[in-house]
C-alpha cells in the first residue's frame, strides 16, 4: 500500500468519526450553523481525498453526500433525524469501503447496488425540498442509475403466460413497472408487513420471492430479521405504485418496463431453428405486408413445433406480435429473424427499449470535466531539439516564445496568461489590489522567464510600476495587448477560463489502486513518490504506530522483565556454590540498577499503550440513539469521564461487554415514554456511562433510571430454569437474587428480542471482564433504576503475584486477589459443620487447604510456633483463607495462560516462566474454590 | 530551490501535491488552515502557493485577501477547487488566486504549471 494511499485511509478515519460525531451534536442542537458547516467541510474533505482515487463508489456516495450537506448549509433542505439516519447510513457504507481497501481488496463492483441505493435515498432528500426545479431530474436520474446498474431485471425468469398478458396490458396503454422491494431487515419490528404489502399492490401481473442472502443454518437464522426481496411486474401507474408504498419509500425501486423487454422467446433449442423456407417465406410476407398470411404460416409452423421448443416460443410472440401490433414491421421482422439465429432478438440495441431517461445528475457532472479539458491536456510532444534552435527575441514577445516549450506547456502558458488578463480586467477596487497586480505581475514574470524571454522583464517591471502607481490593472493589461495580443487568444482564452483537467487516469483494471504511478509517466518527467526529500519542517508532534510493533516492544519487555530476575538467582549461586560474595554483591548491585529502568522502561511503554476510553465510549452515541429509536424509547446519554485512561487491551476487552449492558439497559432497563410517564417519571430515559480511575483500577460505571430488576422476578426465573433450589428460594436475599443474572444461562428478557437477548445473557459479560482480571457489580432498585460498576486493571500485561509454598511445591496467587497473610495457631481453628474456619478480626473466615483443593495428598504442617499459614483471599464480597505451607516474596510475572490439554485446568489461570528456568504455576483462585 | 506552501485541511491532499511538487524538487511546506498559512507567510514568505478553498478557521477566499494585503513582495497562487464552476473561479481571480484548478490536478499539468508561475525552464 503506498503511502498517500494509507493517509487517504488514516484520515478517512478520523472524518469519518468526525461526521459521526457532528451528526450527533447536531442531534441536539439542529439548528447550529456553525456545526452545520463544519459537516458540510468533513463531507466535502472525504470527497475530495476520495476523488485522488479511483474509487468510483465512494466518491459517488459522498458527492451525493456533499450536495445534500450543501443544500442543508445553504437552508435549501432542512435537517431531519432521516437526514441523519441516511447520511450516516451513507457515512457507514464509506466506512465499509475503507476497511475493504485497508484489506487490500480494493473498491469492488458488488456495493454498486448498495452505493446506488444510498446515493438515490441522499438525492431524494435533496429533491424532496425543491419541488419546482431539481425534482424531476433527482427521479429521473435514479431511473437512469437503475437501468444502468441493473441492466438486467432478469424478466426471463418470468413465465411466458405472464409475460405475454404483461405485453398485453402494455399494447392497451398500460405502463409497466418493475418493482423491487428491499424490506429493511428490522422491518417486523416497524410494524410492517411486506408479503401483505406486496399481495396489496394494485395491478400485480407477477411477483417473485428470493432470499437476500444465502440462508444461513437454521441454528444462526433468525426469524426476526427479514431477509427477502421481493420483485413484481405490475401494470399500475407510477403513482399509484408509489402511493402504496408511500412509507417505504426507500426500500422500493421501481424500474419502467418497456414491454418489448418482455417479448424473450424461451424453451429448448435443440430442435434447431425453423426451416429456410419458412424463414424466406416469412420476409417475403412480412416484405409484402401479407400480415394474415404470415400469421397462418406461423400458426401452421407452431402446430408442427412441439410446444418446449425455443422456435415454438418464438412462434407463439410472433403470432401476439401481429395481433397486437401489426404495424410495428421492425420488431415482426426482428422475430423473424429469431426464428432463424435462434437467438432472442436484442431490443435494446435495436433501440425498442428505453434505457430509462438519458439524462443523468451524476453523469453529467462526471463528464463535464473532460468536456472543458484544455488542449493542455494532451501528452507532451517534447520537440526542443528545434526549439532551442531559435532563441526568440524580446520583441517577439509570448508568441514566439511558445515553440520553444513543449506543447503542453505552451498551452498551459497561454492559460495562465489569459487567466491573468481575466485577473487584471477585474473592475472591483478591493483593498488588496495592489497585491493582486502585483502577484499577477509575478505570474506573468515567471512565464516571461519559463518561456526564456527574460529580456522583457524590465518593460514588465515598468508596466508593472505604472499599473500600481494608477491602481488599477490598465497600464499591465495594455503591455500584455502589445507583447501578446488578444486575437491570438481567442481560443485560448476560452479554454484558460476553466483550465480544468479531466479526472486522474488510473488504470480501471488495477487491484492494487494506486493514483499517481498510475499517471502515464512522460520521459521526461520524474514523479517518483513516495520518497520526499529531506525537509526542514519540523516533524508531527504526535506519531502513529503499527499496533504490531508497540506489542512487540511490550513482548520483549516483558519477557526481559523476566530475565532480569535470574540475577537475584544467579546472585545466590555465585555465593553459595562458588563461594565470590564479592561478586554476588556486584551482581545484586548491578540488578538494582537493571530493576529500576527496566521497571522504567515498562511503564513508559505502558504509557504509549494507554489509550482513553473515549475510543470505546465514541461508539456509543450512535449505538443509543439507533436502538432507542428503533424501540421507540427516548434516551439521553450522558457520558462522564471519558478522558480517563486504561491499557489498550483492557479498553478493547471492554468493547463488548460495554455494549451488551447498554443494549440490556436500553432494552429492558429504560422504559417506554408512556409507561415513564405512567410512572411519573420524565418520558425521557437517562443512561449514563461514566468512567474514572481509582489507583490502578479503572471503574466504569453504567446506569440507567428504568425500571431496575425486580428480585422477585429473578427468583421465581431462576427457580423455573433450575438455578437455584426451592430452599434457597426462600432464603435468598434481594441483592443474591439480583445478582443471579450473571450465572449461565439466565436471561431475563420474556422474549428474545434482537437486541440485547439471544440467549446470552451478563454471564458473557462477567465472563468477558473476568478474563481481563476484572470484576463486575450490579445494584437495582426496583422502579428507579440499574447500576452496573465494573472494575477493571489499568493494564494486564505484568501479574503481581504471590509465592507460596505448599507440600514442596510452589505456586502463585494473583496479588489482585490476596487480602493479607496471617499465621493463625492450630488452636484458633475450629470446625463447624465440619469446614474449618477461623475468627479474624472479628470476622468467621472459612478455611480451605490448598492441598485439598489441588488434590494433593498431604496435611498443611506448621511452623516451630504450631502456626498454620493463612493466605487470605477475595472472593465476591468474602473473604477465604487458604492453608498453605509457607509464604515467599511477592514477584511480577508474565501470565501465560493454560493451552491445548492443559487448558481444562480451570484451577490454574496459568504459567508463568521464573527468573530460574522453573515453570510457576499460578493459581485462579474464584475458579478453585467454586 | 523554491519554496511552495500548500494551505489545504486535508492531510490526503497535502500528502498528494506534497509528493508531486517534492519529486520536482521544490521545497513544500504545509499549512492546515488560512491562519496557519498566513502565520508561515510572515515568518517567511513563499514563491508559490497552493490554496484550497474549503477549509476551517480562515477559508482559501480569505487567506488570499490576507496575503494580497500583505506588504510582502507578491507570489502567485494557484487555488484548487473541488467545483467545476466558473463563478468560483471569478471568486478566486478577485480574492487573488492566479490560477483556478480542479481536484484531482494531474501531476504533470501541476508541475508544467507551477514552473511556468515560477519561471522555471519546463524539462
Amino acid at each position: 500500500m503506498n503511502s498517500l494511499l494509507e493517509q487517504f485511509l488514516s484520515e478517512a478515519r478520523d472524518v469519518l468519526q468526525g461526521i459521526g460525531d457532528k451528526l450527533m451534536q447536531l442531534e441536539n442542537a439542529p439548528d447550529d450553523a456553525g456545526l452545520m458547516t463544519e459537516l458540510f467541510r468533513l463531507v466535502h474533505t472525504l470527497k475530495g481525498n476520495s476523488g485522488l482515487f479511483d474509487f468510483p463508489e465512494m466518491t459517488r456516495v459522498l458527492h451525493a453526500g456533499e450536495d445534500l450537506m450543501d443544500a442543508v448549509r445553504n437552508g435549501r433542505v432542512a435537517y431531519s433525524r432521516i437526514l441523519a439516519d441516511r447520511l450516516l447510513e451513507a457515512m457507514d457504507f464509506v466506512g465499509l469501503l475503507c476497511e475493504e481497501i485497508e484489506a487490500g481488496q480494493g473498491e469492488t463492483a458488488r456495493h454498486a447496488a448498495a452505493s446506488v441505493h444510498l446515493v438515490k435515498g441522499l438525492r431524494e432528500l435533496i429533491a424532496s425540498d425543491e419541488p419546482a426545479e431539481s425534482s424531476p431530474p433527482a427521479a429521473a436520474a435514479s431511473v437512469a442509475e437503475l437501468a444502468e446498474d441493473f441492466p438486467d431485471l432478469a424478466l426471463d425468469r418470468l413465465p411466458e403466460a405472464a409475460r405475454m398478458d404483461a405485453y398485453r396490458r402494455a399494447c392497451a396503454g398500460a405502463s409497466l413497472h418493475w418493482l423491487v422491494y428491499r424490506p429493511s431487515e428490522q422491518c417486523f419490528y416497524q410494524g410492517d408487513d411486506p408479503f401483505f404489502q406486496v399481495r396489496q399492490t394494485p395491478d400485480l401481473l407477477w411477483g417473485g420471492i428470493e432470499a437476500r442472502d444465502p440462508w444461513p443454518p437454521l441454528a444462526e437464522l433468525d426469524a426476526y430479521c427479514c431477509l427477502l426481496d421481493f420483485c413484481l411486474l405490475t401494470a399500475a401507474p407510477r403513482a399509484a405504485l408509489e402511493e402504496q408504498y408511500r412509507y417505504v419509500a426507500d426500500q422500493v425501486t421501481f424500474t419502467p418496463v418497456s414491454r418489448f423487454a418482455l417479448v424473450l422467446p424461451q424453451g429448448d433449442t435443440n430442435g434447431g431453428p425453423v426451416y429456410d423456407d419458412f424463414a424466406t417465406d416469412a420476409r417475403n410476407l412480412l416484405a409484402a405486408g401479407d400480415l394474415a398470411g404470415l400469421a397462418r404460416n406461423a400458426g401452421t409452423m407452431l402446430e408442427l413445433s412441439s410446444p418446449d421448443l425455443w422456435i415454438a416460443s418464438a412462434l407463439r410472440w410472433l403470432r401476439l406480435v401481429l395481433e397486437s401490433e401489426p404495424d410495428n414491421r421492425a420488431v415482426l421482422g426482428a422475430l423473424v429473424e429469431s426464428l432463424n439465429s435462434l437467438t432472442t432478438p436484442d431490443w435494446r440495441a435495436a433501440g425498442w427499449v428505453e434505457r430509462g431517461e438519458t439524462h443523468h445528475a451524476d453523469a453529467a457532472i462526471a463528464h463535464s470535466p473532460s468536456q472543458v479539458a484544455t488542449a493542455s491536456s494532451k501528452p507532451a510532444q517534447p520537440d526542443q531539439a528545434s526549439a532551442a534552435a531559435d532563441q526568440p527575441s524580446a520583441d517577439d514577445g509570448f508568441r514566439s516564445a511558445l515553440p520553444i516549450l513543449p506543447s503542453d506547456a505552451a498551452a498551459a502558458l497561454t492559460a495562465i496568461v489569459a487567466t491573468q488578463r481575466e485577473i487584471l480586467a477585474l473592475s472591483d477596487q478591493p483593498v488588496w489590489l495592489s497585491g493582486r497586480i502585483s502577484a499577477a505581475a509575478a505570474a506573468l514574470s515567471g512565464c516571461l522567464r519559463a518561456a526564456g524571454a527574460a529580456d522583457a522583464l524590465p518593460e514588465l517591471d515598468a508596466a508593472v510600476a505604472r499599473a500600481l502607481a494608477e491602481e488599477r490593472g490598465d497600464a499591465l493589461l495594455a503591455w500584455l495587448d502589445d507583447w501578446f495580443p488578444l486575437d491570438g487568444l481567442a481560443d485560448a482564452g476560452l479554454k484558460a477560463n476553466i483550465p480544468v483537467q479531466p479526472a486522474m487516469p488510473v488504470t480501471p483494471t488495477d487491484t492494487q489502486p494506486a493514483p499517481a504511478p498510475a499517471t502515464q509517466p512522460e520521459p521526461d518527467s520524474e514523479l517518483k513518490f513516495g520518497r520526499r526529500a529531506e525537509d526542514a519542517i519540523a516533524g508531527p508532534k504526535s506519531l502513529k504506530v503499527d499496533q504490531a510493533k508497540i506489542d512487540r516492544l511490550m513482548n520483549l519487555i516483558g519477557e526481559m522483565v523476566v530475565a532480569k530476575n535470574a540475577l537475584p538467582y544467579l546472585a545466590g549461586r555465585a555465593e553459595a556454590v562458588f563461594g565470590v560474595r564479592e561478586l554476588s554483591r556486584d551482581i545484586k548491585g548491578h540488578y538494582a540498577v537493571i530493576n529500576r529502568i527496566a521497571e522504567e522502561m515498562q511503564d513508559a511503554i505502558m504509557q504509549v499503550r494507554m489509550m482513553p476510553v473515549s475510543f470505546v465510549f465514541q461508539r456509543f452515541p450512535r449505538l443509543v440513539r439507533d436502538i432507542s429509536r428503533k424501540l421507540g424509547k427516548e434516551v439521553n446519554l450522558v457520558l462522564e469521564g471519558e478522558d480517563t485512561e486504561a491499557d489498550k487491551n483492557i479498553i478493547e476487552a471492554l468493547a463488548d461487554p460495554l455494549m451488551h449492558i447498554v443494549r440490556n439497559s436500553l432494552d429492558h432497563g429504560i422504559e417506554s415514554p408512556e409507561v415513564r410517564r405512567a410512572a411519573g417519571k420524565p418520558a425521557t430515559g437517562t443512561l449514563t456511562i461514566s468512567a474514572a480511575q481509582e489507583s490502578d483500577r479503572v471503574l466504569i460505571e453504567i446506569r440507567d433510571d428504568g425500571k431496575g430488576i425486580d428480585p422477585g422476578v429473578i427468583k421465581r426465573k431462576a427457580y423455573a430454569k433450575g438455578l437455584i433450589d426451592e430452599t434457597l428460594l426462600e432464603r435468598i436475599s434481594d441483592q443474591e437474587a439480583v445478582n443471579l443474572v450473571f450465572a449461565a444461562g439466565f436471561s431475563t428478557a420474556e422474549q428474545v428480542s434482537d437486541l440485547s437477548g439471544r440467549g446470552v445473557g451478563m454471564d458473557v459479560v462477567r465472563n468477558a471482564v473476568e478474563k481481563v482480571n476484572g470484576t463486575v457489580s450490579l445494584t437495582s432498585e426496583c422502579g428507579r433504576g440499574t447500576r452496573l460498576r465494573l472494575s477493571l486493571p489499568l493494564s494486564m500485561a505484568v501479574t503481581n503475584v504471590m509465592i507460596v509454598v505448599s507440600d514442596g511445591q510452589r505456586f502463585g496467587v494473583p496479588m489482585d486477589s490476596v487480602v493479607e497473610t496471617v499465621r493463625v495457631r492450630r488452636a484458633a481453628i475450629r470446625t463447624i459443620k465440619r469446614s474449618l474456619t477461623t475468627v479474624l478480626r472479628g470476622r468467621i473466615v472459612p478455611l480451605k487447604s490448598i492441598n485439598d483443593l489441588l488434590g494433593l495428598d498431604a496435611a498443611p504442617q506448621v511452623n516451630g510456633d504450631d502456626e498454620l499459614a493463612v493466605l487470605v483471599v477475595r472472593l465476591g464480597d468474602e473473604s477465604v483463607g487458604l492453608l498453605v505451607d509457607d509464604f515467599r516474596e511477592t514477584q511480577d510475572i508474565i501470565l501465560k495462560p493454560m493451552t491445548g490439554v492443559l487448558g481444562g485446568l480451570s484451577a490454574y489461570a496459568g504459567s508463568a516462566l521464573m527468573g530460574d528456568g522453573s515453570v510457576l504455576m499460578v493459581l485462579n483462585v474464584k475458579e478453585m474454590l467454586s | 530551490m523554491k519554496r511552495i506552501l500548500i494551505v489545504d485541511d486535508a492531510a490526503t491532499v497535502r500528502l498528494y501535491h506534497r509528493e508531486i511538487l517534492e519529486a520536482a524538487n521544490f521545497t513544500v511546506e504545509e499549512a492546515m488552515n488560512g491562519i496557519e498559512g498566513l502565520e508561515k507567510t510572515l515568518r517567511s514568505p513563499f514563491d508559490l502557493y497552493l490554496v484550497d478553498i474549503n477549509m476551517p478557521k480562515l477559508d482559501g477566499y480569505g487567506f488570499l485577501r490576507e496575503l494580497r494585503g500583505l506588504d510582502l513582495p507578491q507570489a502567485p497562487a494557484i487555488m484548487i477547487s473541488t467545483e467545476a464552476e466558473a463563478s468560483d473561479a471569478r471568486l478566486a481571480y478577485a480574492a487573488g488566486a492566479n490560477l483556478y484548478l480542479i481536484k484531482p490536478v494531474r501531476p504533470n499539468q501541476l508541475l508544467i504549471q507551477v514552473r511556468l508561475l515560477l519561471g522555471e525552464v519546463c524539462p
